[in-house]
């Protein structure tokens, strides 16, 4: 075969065969769900503030998921899980708490930690920790100076969300909830940054750990807080 | 110099065969999904539904039906049942198993010709290469840059375990498949090998093990490694089990395989054909078959009891049920280890092959060619717990393992005395099998001497579970052992299409597969030595500059993997016509037509020399 | 007989190949491993650093002749042309040559062997009978560590303090799923398994921060199972454990 023969059929094969990889990882990318994050919302009246308002839930049918809960309506959420706050500001996050729990695996989730004086208000009442007894979820977000490719500021926070032993009152999406329990806290901002959140109070399913089904999977406890 | 190429040739109907006339892959495909979709129905109604292991068992009875569905499909199971009835194969049917005259629709069937068998391995080492790659490719696309989104964490995580089992699956078969079948009978001067049926039937079990493993990727994946380490694998999708019911299937396949080339060198070699007059490749074939059958129970065991544990919630691999994880680590690296020789060793004999061929020369101490392997095998055994320095298991055991794997270096480095003596003042001939082979050297010794680092407890103390590991055992796979193959194909080729690879389009390839070998893990060496994790979906900014340089490469390698691939398909039937000996070799595959006789010889030769003797060109009389 | 004269003369320029190669690799050895690895805060990195730089500078003579001699190959006895080459001169055995390669080869590996078994004992030896203990517990995903506070309470904490040039023990567990605790500036690593403790000894000798990483894939953000320790002088720690809450 000559020499324009054989460069002829080597461009030719890497130009389709790299055009079809190409094109098979766009649709692949393109059909994984990434939901659009959630912003947090300058407060009007602080200056510096901006507030996060989210919910956790014990089932996937508040409408996240879509009207049927998805494919695992069963399973508790967040909602939502991808979020979006600013850059050197405090953060005043509002979670509404509406499902049940029990007593925390590891106690070492049972402490306010990384907030603003390291304590959180549940509906009204400011404390530093809870009972390890009753505890459904925790919010636990963490990040290292440096963790995917941006050099912000180390965050590690943790809140532990207690259990709302309410009957159900309200309905949200197709799912029914009662009245929530409402958990405010504030914590700081550096630079830009990409960090991962979690719950760190494991109820899926496994019998090490119990962090199968919904703790690994990522769209219910867990997800992506990106300071831009 | 003109052949007629045999499967060319009108197809003619004959006698004989009996329902195989009728089945071929698609029929197993439908068998094998037919049987799958029984046996999830029956399950899926018979077990409690709200049990948690109850996803699980069904899964394990799905992929049963479907590899038993698939054997039924195919016509594995014909002569079995023909026998326990009484009917046993005449000659007529032997003959249609053997696929005569029929052309290249043989190629889609159980076929019990070696030569077919080898074509069909290369097929589907080519398709597992090609899936793994593809994932590979995703994978780098995924760290290109810190903190890129391609795809999820979850869906990350099963490619890399998932590219992980299909490379391996792929490079096992790589050189023992397509040649250990088609020219190690020939070169025994045999018609065909031991068992022709249990030769179709490990080919076929492959394809319906790959099948289970890409099912995989659909049903939530593998999201531990390859390794599936326990105790994360209790956390693991249905997919666990779909993966642990294929490595179950696919040791049927490879221990059918090593039995068969075991008892074929042993049993079938012709008269004056003793083991000393073996060309070198013969004997890399039957020690990595029975280091293979040493090996690959281990690892059908381990995925037993974990089925086990999924299913019936024993506790084998759960601490807080009384077992331990380390139980599985063991087991799995019992296996773990060996198994990498059991990759390595066919490519090497197949180079020692290449080595005397294009030097003219013959192989230097032919001898120390086989004690190092053999040797190397010995020792394989004695060294896997090297994977668990770190796990805290048994501190007092790293100093015997330490010696055992630092050990290993010796028969290792045997192996290029070989090589080197082999071309050392030899008339090199610079075709594509040599360039190929050349680049394994360069590599091997970069995977060999990164080898030993790890094997170093204080050195893996920090450099464990780093990029650093990857990067070593890629230079192994890609680096070496696919060089290696790349080689084997180059070299004979020809046999197989009676056309030769094309010089040009193979020296592209390997360019960009050479160079890009070079850029991709070099990198990734620097990536582990600066402190970065593997099997990370993502990372910190200071390993961004090397983890970009790595992607690069891997896209160079698989642009190089695009050329060669081009080349095999468009030459098969466009290739510069080689004749049945275009190398000059005297070993008895060369001597035989291209492509050869069904059965390969029509009066079996006599013996009288080694392939070596380069002075003179033998011919068969 | 003039050939054997030609060969030795010929070979010479496979030497010089050999030798230049060496020193190259030999000083890639000495700068490399330093360079590229995470600063040493410790006597075990030290000492990991520093088996890198051996075990290199005493391969770079192995790899050296390896791509000399594929090199020299290339350059002195390829075939050109387009025919097919005769064959080569046909010695299959050398004694002499496979007796030299296996010895230098076991005597390079006894080599690498004493000096690993070596560091394996000096890390291993020298454990004081007052450690600090610190229990590190994984879970997926963070690392969370506890100490002894006064009067018997237990202190945690998400960042890992230690002070400087006292042995540390880490006892090292998992709550779930097999963790791999690694201190890539300390040069240690130990699995943390489930229903198990694992033991890990390090005495930090230098101030500063340093990572705590996770080696062992653990789940969907084992790549964010990542937090930072602080090496403190001994006041500055003590001052620090005193102002932690009592955790039980």
């Amino acid at each position: 075969m000559n020499h324009t023969k054989a460069i002829g059929i080597a461009l030719a094969s890497v130009l389709l065969g790299g055009g079809a990889l190409a094109l098979a990882g766009y649709s692949l990318a393109s059909a994984t769900p990434h939901q659009t994050a959630q912003k947090c919302v300058p407060n009007p009246t602080q200056a510096g503030h901006c507030t996060l308002t989210i919910s956790s839930y014990p089932d996937s049918l508040a409408g996240e998921h879509g009207t049927t809960g998805g494919a695992h309506p069963d399973w508790v959420s967040y909602m939502n899980q991808d979020l979006s706050v600013p850059a050197n500001t405090v953060i005043d996050v509002v979670v509404n708490q509406y499902d049940g729990g029990e007593k925390l695996n590891n106690i070492f989730f049972d402490q306010v930690m990384g907030t603003v004086g390291n304590v959180a208000t549940y509906d009204g009442v400011t404390m530093s920790k809870v009972s390890p007894d009753h505890v459904a979820h925790t919010f636990t977000l963490r990040g290292y100076p440096g963790i995917d490719g941006q050099s912000g500021k180390r965050l590690f926070v943790n809140v532990p969300l207690p259990a709302n032993e309410g009957d159900n009152a309200v309905k949200i999406g197709s799912g029914e909830y009662p009245k929530p329990l409402v958990v405010k806290f504030s914590f700081k901002t550096g630079s830009k940054g990409v960090y991962q959140w979690n719950c760190e109070y494991p109820c899926g399913s496994s019998r090490v750990g119990q962090f199968g089904f919904a703790m690994s999977s990522y769209g219910y406890m867990s997800g992506t807080l990106t300071v831009e | 110099m003109t052949t007629t190429l045999e499967h060319k040739a009108p197809v003619i109907k004959h006698e004989g065969g009996g329902l195989a006339r009728h089945q071929n892959f698609l029929t197993g495909l439908i068998g094998g999904v037919a049987g799958a979709f029984i046996a999830w129905a029956i399950s899926h109604h018979l077990l409690a539904q709200d049990v948690r292991t109850t996803s699980d068992a069904v899964a394990v009875l799905t992929g049963c039906g479907w590899i038993v569905g698939f054997w039924f499909g195919i016509g594995a199971l014909n002569a079995p049942f023909a026998w326990l009835i009484g009917k046993d194969q005449t000659r007529k049917d032997q003959l249609y198993y053997a696929g005569e005259d029929q052309g290249t629709k043989r190629y889609w069937k159980y076929c019990t010709d070696h030569k077919v068998v080898g074509v069909q391995y290369i097929v589907m080492t080519m398709v597992l290469l090609g899936a793994g790659g593809i994932l590979a490719m995703a994978i780098r696309t995924e760290l290109i840059v810190p903190g890129n989104h391609f795809v999820d964490q979850q869906v990350y995580n099963g490619f890399i375990a998932v590219h992980g089992m299909l490379m391996i699956l792929a490079l096992i078969v790589a050189v023992a498949g397509p040649w250990g079948n088609f020219v190690v009978p020939i070169m025994c001067g045999a018609k065909d090998m031991a068992f022709p049926r249990l030769n179709a039937l490990s080919l076929w079990t492959l394809v319906g093990a790959a099948g289970l493993l890409l099912t995989t990727l659909a049903v939530g994946s593998l999201t531990m490694g390859w390794v599936v380490l326990a105790p994360i694998t209790d956390q693991a999708a249905v997919g666990m089990d779909f993966f642990a019911l294929a490595i179950l299937v696919f040791t049927v396949s490879t221990t059918v395989a090593g039995v068969n080339t075991i008892c074929t060198v042993f049993t079938m070699r012709t008269k004056g054909m003793t083991l000393e007059r073996l060309p070198i490749m013969v004997w890399g074939a039957i020690i990595a078959a029975a280091l293979g059958l040493y090996a690959f129970p281990y690892f059908s065991l381990v995925e037993a009891l974990q089925i086990l544990d999924r299913t019936f919630s024993t506790s084998f691999f759960i601490g807080n049920g009384g077992g331990t994880g380390w139980l599985q680590a063991n087991l799995f690296w019992l296996m773990g280890h060996p198994e990498v020789y059991v990759i390595l060793i066919p490519a090497v004999a197949a180079l020692f092959e290449i080595a005397a061929v294009m030097a003219r020369k013959p192989v230097f101490s032919y001898r120390t060619a086989v004690a190092g392997m053999v040797g190397l095998a010995g020792l394989s055994i004695l060294v896997w717990a090297h994977h668990m320095f770190t796990t805290g298991w048994a501190p007092t055991l790293g100093g015997p393992f330490m010696v055992t794997t630092e050990l290993i270096s010796i028969p290792t480095g045997l192996f290029f005395l070989v090589l080197i003596g082999t071309l050392w003042r030899g008339n090199i001939w610079m075709k594509l099998p040599t360039v190929w082979m050349f680049g394994f050297i360069a590599n091997f010794i970069i995977a060999g001497i990164t080898g030993i680092y790890l094997s170093d407890i204080p050195i893996d103390n920090q450099l464990h579970g780093t990029m650093f590991v990857t990067a070593h055992f890629h230079y192994v796979f890609v680096g070496s052992v696919l060089f290696g193959a790349i080689a084997a194909l180059a070299f004979w080729y020809p046999k197989v299409t009676g056309r030769f690879l094309d010089e040009k389009l193979g020296r592209i390839s390997f360019w960009l597969a050479f160079i890009g070998v070079q850029v991709t893990f070099l990198s990734m060496f620097i990536s582990g030595l600066r402190g970065m994790p593997r099997r990370y979906a993502s990372y910190s900014f200071i390993f961004e500059h090397t983890n970009f340089l790595t992607t690069i490469g891997a896209y160079m390698i698989m642009a190089g993997m695009l050329v060669l691939m081009a080349a095999v398909i468009y030459c098969w039937n466009h290739g510069e016509p080689s004749g049945s000996n275009p190398w000059h070799a005297n070993s008895l595959e060369w001597l035989v037509s291209t492509p050869p006789p069904l059965e390969n010889f029509d009066v079996l030769p006599v013996i009288t020399e080694d392939p070596y003797n380069f002075e003179k060109e033998m011919v068969l009389s | 007989m003039t050939n054997s004269n030609e060969n030795k003369k010929s070979l010479k320029s496979f030497y010089w190949l050999w030798a230049i190669l060496t020193v190259l690799g030999v000083a890639a050895s000495l700068y490399a491993p330093g360079y590229l690895m995470p600063k040493s805060m410790s006597q075990s990195m030290h000492l990991s650093i520093l088996t890198m730089v051996v075990f290199s500078v005493a391969a770079a003579p192995v790899a050296a002749g390896v791509y000399a001699a594929a090199l020299y190959i290339l350059r002195n006895w390829t075939h050109k042309g387009d025919t097919v080459p005769a064959a080569g001169p046909a010695f299959r055995e050398s004694g002499k040559v496979v007796i030299t390669w296996t010895l230098t080869s076991i005597l390079l590996t006894v080599f690498l062997l004493i000096w690993g078994l070596g560091a394996l004992a000096a890390d291993g030896a020298g454990s004081t009978s007052n450690p600090l203990v610190v229990k590190v517990v994984g879970q997926q995903w963070v690392w969370s560590f506890e100490y002894q506070g006064a009067n018997g309470t237990t202190i945690m904490s998400n960042d890992l303090y230690v002070p400087k040039g006292r042995e540390v023990l880490f006892h090292v567990t998992s709550l779930d799923v097999t963790h791999g605790f690694w201190l890539p500036q300390m040069g240690i690593q130990v699995d943390a398994n489930n229903d198990t403790t694992t033991d890990l000894r390090v005495t930090p000798n230098k101030l500063g921060t340093f990572d705590v990483r996770c080696t062992q894939f653990c789940g969907l953000n084992h790549a964010f199972m990542v937090t930072q320790g602080h090496v403190l002088t001994p006041s500055a720690f003590t001052t620090w454990l005193n102002a932690q809450p009592a955790r039980s």
